[in-house]
């Protein structure tokens, strides 16, 4: 081996403490970036190969009538037709300790040759036998059983009864049953029969042939389809066209994996800073050593090199640390992301490209991080090399700013020293609040968002005045059983709605909507509700709310906006409901959380409209206390009355399961974003040390000075803390302004994902205080080995230190 | 000085300014000087007078102000920092006061690094070379250890070995026993008169009037002038 490059092996051994934080600070950069873009790289190919092997209908067309055999094979004849089946789906309810849960059961023609939305068959029957039901494997969770377990079932219009779980599916075009906190079963259509449900199949699930991306050309060839079909006399309720090749969830994944992968390689640039930084100390050492090799016949292009080299084995060092751990966390990423997702990993291989972005990134961005102050040392004359005594010459003159700054009055001595001290070398205490600021603004940021998102959670319970939203399965009288519900304790208010799904009217006279399978995703509901009505207080962003009881005003909330982003207020909107033309104009846009898209109108115009006057299918209660276990218990007893009044529920959905659910949906990208804040912090801190060190050790000879003119060890390591802490206030304050930007931005970001509104802008006075409490403690152990190590020295050893 | 035409050293009108917060400093004034082959010459002065800057201008480590300098017919002060280098790695043999060997290599290692670097000798040759350079120097035995094992009169034998890796003409000395006890600092001067002898020019700065039995000749410099 060359001689000058054993110099590289052994300054790298040498400085070993060092030059390990230089590798630690590239290590949590390659990880971050590798686990983050290997479990991307995973789950972006698996949603896709697990979705489109489900064979997706390209449409649904749900018919007012049942469909027979004999049109399923006449529409199989048309032409662009390349697969048609039918389906029935119907949301019943699942008893699950004493409460009754949603259930949404999928009514399946035939299971062994089912060819358009298939389900994997994982344990038990495939085909389940009349009485028994096959369950989504996410859905034994919810539903408190397991395979083999007896579920007792309510269909709409059936008595309960127990139906035996014998097999268990995957169905990953559905989201997990946890995360939607319903249950999910498979039956046969003499199940559905046997449950006491008269319906049969009503939903045509079509496979377009030609251009299966375009949600257009879909929807355009669904619509020849429910004109034939309308023609041959069956009439049309509504069709559904999900988007092309999307799974449910794919555009939010898209959106959360781009916000970590930002983080991931703001984890990389602030470890790139750290490496800068740490080069820099490395070359404040070596300059003196630099100035030797140049004596001795070294060129400019020689150190380089010679300093290159050494950070490439640090780089290296750093990928074969990092590479495997961020497999490790990548598995463990994609594992977790699956289980939200409810996919099947059938190929657990990590993308060869994310290794390749790791080495690229994991050595282009440290060497060219630490280009600067190497091609900087490089450089140095020989004479000011050899003549370096590390801190700049130049003093702050009589009169600056910061004389005056430091000579605020009553300050101490060592304050005076901490403040100018840390103002000698500029760029390098730039450099060290950048990334302390950059890591603090990330970490206030992730819990600002946090606390963003658990408060606008929260308005679900605000803007939603009821504990208990009870759907029925057809419209009843309103008086009758609303005046009985509120004879119930505890039931403070009670009021009778009306709800329908709806689209906005289209010139085919369709409903054209975006809903998917699990008739959630995508959906468009109308809600007709008494005006004034005490059980909603939704944020009006522009406009009014309804105020007029028999006037036809509808308020749109920003979902149904983003469905038709044409429409202004004092507009007319017509809206497609059971079939039926409604007329509205609107006169307000509504911000809501936790619900999809979404109309209000006013409950007499809508019955008005559709002639259903006096009749209700929704019912909202509010409860005295708003507590999870007295709503449990006071939805028992609505349930009964209703059991009792042979009412029958299509769904009781309680407001605290509904914002679990949206919870549920978040949670992971939350979590993630707490921990990426505390790798943040981890680099920041790592930055501060690294610098302290730099500026101890330049200081070295004039350490030895002051301890020789009386300066006690003590004395000594307070101006090293002072320091410290002067520059993690400073780097606190510019961390805390960033942060709003930061949190502004990612809090549009996932609250668009979330509720299609930004979340609400908030400060959370806990990330502050936690912050600034990293940064005392830190501060204090950055400065803690430094000090300890100045104060090792002996007098005589620093004075004469080179 | 020396008004021989076969000058080594050639320095013709050298001054030397140096930019200061209050105002410049003129280290050296319009210095000329010529120094033989084969010469011990001593640049003496006090504090500030201008010798080190003197030796820096003729080892290329810094470039004057005004005028020239001819080392071996070359033009030193005409040379870019990279050609310098390659210049005094083969050319100048640097001797420092405090040593200056690199503390991460062996006295072996610091004595086939400038040979390294100016590729000067075939790589199988250099460790051989190196040993026979400490063994002129009396310290082949340390050869394998850090500068920091051995006391300050070695570490200087193992700087000269250094400076005369790649065999330069001309050997510059800054201080060489000014850290050294005044045994081995005559130790270190007897090692420079018999490289004098051996052919090599040697020109030490120093104020140590016990050595001047040395030295062929004397520079004096006072205020950035030769007095003497």
């Amino acid at each position: 081996m060359k001689t000058r490059y054993r110099k590289v092996v052994r300054d790298l051994t040498h400085d070993y403490s060092k030059n390990l934080l230089l590798v630690l600070a590239i290590t949590i950069g390659i990880w971050g970036i590798g686990s983050i873009l290997g479990g991307y790289g995973v789950i972006k190919r698996e949603m896709r190969d697990n979705y489109m092997g489900t064979v997706p209908a390209s449409a649904t067309i749900e018919l007012e009538d049942s469909i027979s055999v004999s049109l399923i094979d006449s529409v199989k004849q048309l032409p662009g037709i390349k697969e048609a089946e039918r389906h029935a789906t119907v949301l019943a309810r699942m008893k699950v300790g004493d409460r009754w849960n949603p259930l949404l059961l999928f009514v399946i023609d035939d299971f062994a040759t089912k060819r358009t939305n298939k389900i994997n068959h994982i344990s038990g029957a495939v085909t389940p036998a009349e009485g028994t039901m096959l369950a989504e494997r996410t859905a034994y969770m919810v539903m408190n059983a397991k395979e083999g377990d007896e579920l007792i079932i309510k269909a709409p219009h059936g008595e309960p009864k127990k139906i035996k779980l014998t097999g268990t599916v995957q169905d990953a075009g559905l989201a997990p049953a946890w995360q939607e906190q319903t249950g999910y079963g498979y039956i046969t259509l003499s199940t559905l029969h046997w449950l006491g449900e008269p319906q049969s199949f009503d939903q045509l699930r079509i496979l377009v042939t030609g251009n299966q991306h375009s949600a257009q050309y879909i929807t355009n060839k669904a619509t020849v389809i429910a004109n034939w079909l309308k023609t041959n006399g069956h009439p049309i309720h509504e069709i559904q066209v999900p988007p092309p090749g999307k799974h449910p969830h794919q555009s939010q994944m898209n959106a959360v994996m781009t916000i970590f992968i930002i983080f991931a390689f703001m984890i990389l640039v602030l470890g790139a800073i750290l490496v800068a930084e740490s080069m820099a100390t490395l070359m404040v050492k070596q300059v003196r050593q630099i100035g030797i090799m140049k004596t001795i016949g070294a060129g400019s292009f020689q150190i380089i090199r010679l300093y290159g080299l050494m950070m490439l084995i640090i780089c290296v060092l750093a990928l074969l640390i990092g590479i495997p751990l961020s497999q490790l966390t990548a598995t463990a990423f994609y594992k977790q992301i699956a289980g939200l997702l409810n996919l099947e990993i059938n190929n657990k291989d990590i993308p060869f490209s994310v290794p390749l972005i790791q080495i690229g990134s994991g050595i282009i961005i440290p060497l060219l991080a630490a280009a600067i102050p190497v091609i900087r040392g490089s450089r140095i004359p020989v004479r000011v090399a050899l003549d370096n005594y590390g801190v700049s010459k130049n003093r702050p003159v009589a009169g600056s700013w910061l004389l005056k700054l430091s000579r605020i009055a009553g300050s101490s001595e060592i304050f005076m020293l901490s403040i100018r001290n840390i103002f000698r070398q500029r760029a390098r205490l730039m450099l060290t609040v950048g990334l302390l600021a950059a890591g603090g603004a990330m970490f206030m940021t992730a819990l600002n968002v946090s606390e963003a998102w658990n408060k606008d959670l929260q308005k679900i319970y605000e803007q939603r005045l009821f504990d208990m939203e009870v759907r029925l399965q057809s419209a009843v009288h309103a008086d009758t059983v609303v005046n009985a519900i509120k004879e119930i304790p505890g039931v403070r208010i009670a009021e009778g709605w009306q709800y329908a799904s709806t689209s906005f009217v289209k010139e085919n006279n369709y409903e054209v909507t975006r809903t998917y399978p699990d008739k959630g995703h995508g959906s468009f509901t109308l809600q007709a509700l008494p005006v004034p009505t005490r059980l909603l207080s939704t944020t009006i962003e522009e406009g009014q709310w309804l105020t007029a009881t028999g006037a036809n005003d509808v308020v749109l909330n920003q979902s149904a906006r983003a469905l038709s982003p044409a429409v202004k207020i004092g507009d007319p909107v017509a809206l497609l409901v059971n079939g039926h033309t409604t007329l509205w104009r609107v006169i307000g846009f509504s911000k809501d959380y936790g619900m999809g898209a979404g109309a209000y109108v006013s409950l007499n115009a809508f019955t008005d409209q559709l002639h259903t006057t006096g009749k209700i299918n929704m019912i909202k209660i509010a409860y005295a206390n708003r507590s999870k276990a007295y709503a449990i218990q006071k939805n028992k007893e609505v349930e009964s009355l209703l059991e009792r009044e042979n009412i029958a529920v299509s769904a009781s959905i309680p407001v605290w399961l509904l914002k679990n659910a949206i919870a549920g949906h978040m949670k992971v990208l939350v979590n993630t974003l707490l921990s990426m804040a505390v790798m943040m912090g981890i680099v920041g801190i790592l930055g501060l040390m690294s610098a302290m060190s730099m500026s101890i050790l330049e200081r070295t000879r004039e350490i030895g000075v002051m301890r020789a003119i009386g300066a006690t060890p003590n004395k000594i390591r307070r101006l090293i803390a002072g320091e410290g802490f002067l520059v993690g206030l400073i780097s606190i304050f510019i961390a805390f302004l960033l942060s709003l930007l930061l949190s502004f931005y990612m809090g549009r970001m996932i609250g668009g994902m979330a509720f299609r509104t930004p979340l609400s802008l908030t400060l959370s006075f806990p990330a502050i205080i936690i912050w600034v409490l990293i940064i005392i403690t830190g501060a204090y152990f950055a400065t803690f080995f430094p000090a300890r190590r100045a104060n090792k020295i002996t007098t005589r050893e620093a004075l004469a230190y080179e | 000085m020396n008004q021989q035409s076969t000058s080594l050293i050639q320095l013709s009108h050298i001054s030397k300014t140096f930019p200061l917060a209050a105002g410049s400093f003129q280290a050296l004034k319009d210095i000329d000087l010529e120094i033989s082959k084969g010469q011990l010459v001593a640049i003496t002065g006090k504090s500030g007078s201008g010798k080190s800057t003197l030796l820096n201008i003729m080892s290329g480590i810094d470039k004057p102000t005004a005028g020239n300098v001819l080392i071996n017919g070359i033009r030193v002060d005409k040379l870019t920092e990279s050609e310098l280098a390659a210049w005094r790695g083969k050319n100048i043999g640097v001797v420092f006061q405090f040593f200056q060997l690199l503390p991460t290599l062996t006295i072996l290692e610091n004595v086939m690094l400038p040979m390294d670097f100016c590729n000067s000798y075939p790589r199988k040759e250099r460790r051989d070379r190196a040993l026979a350079l400490l063994s002129l120097v009396d310290i082949k035995d340390q050869a394998s250890k850090l500068p920091s094992a051995l006391s300050g009169g070695q570490q200087q034998r193992a700087a000269i070995a250094r400076a005369l890796a790649n065999d330069p003409p001309v050997l510059i000395a800054d201080e060489p026993t000014g850290n050294l006890d005044s045994h081995t600092g005559a130790a270190i001067m007897e090692l420079f008169a018999g490289l004098v002898k051996a052919g090599k020019t040697v020109i030490i700065v120093t104020h140590e009037k016990d050595f001047a039995g040395y030295f062929g000749s004397t520079v004096s410099l006072l205020d950035g002038a030769i007095v003497h």
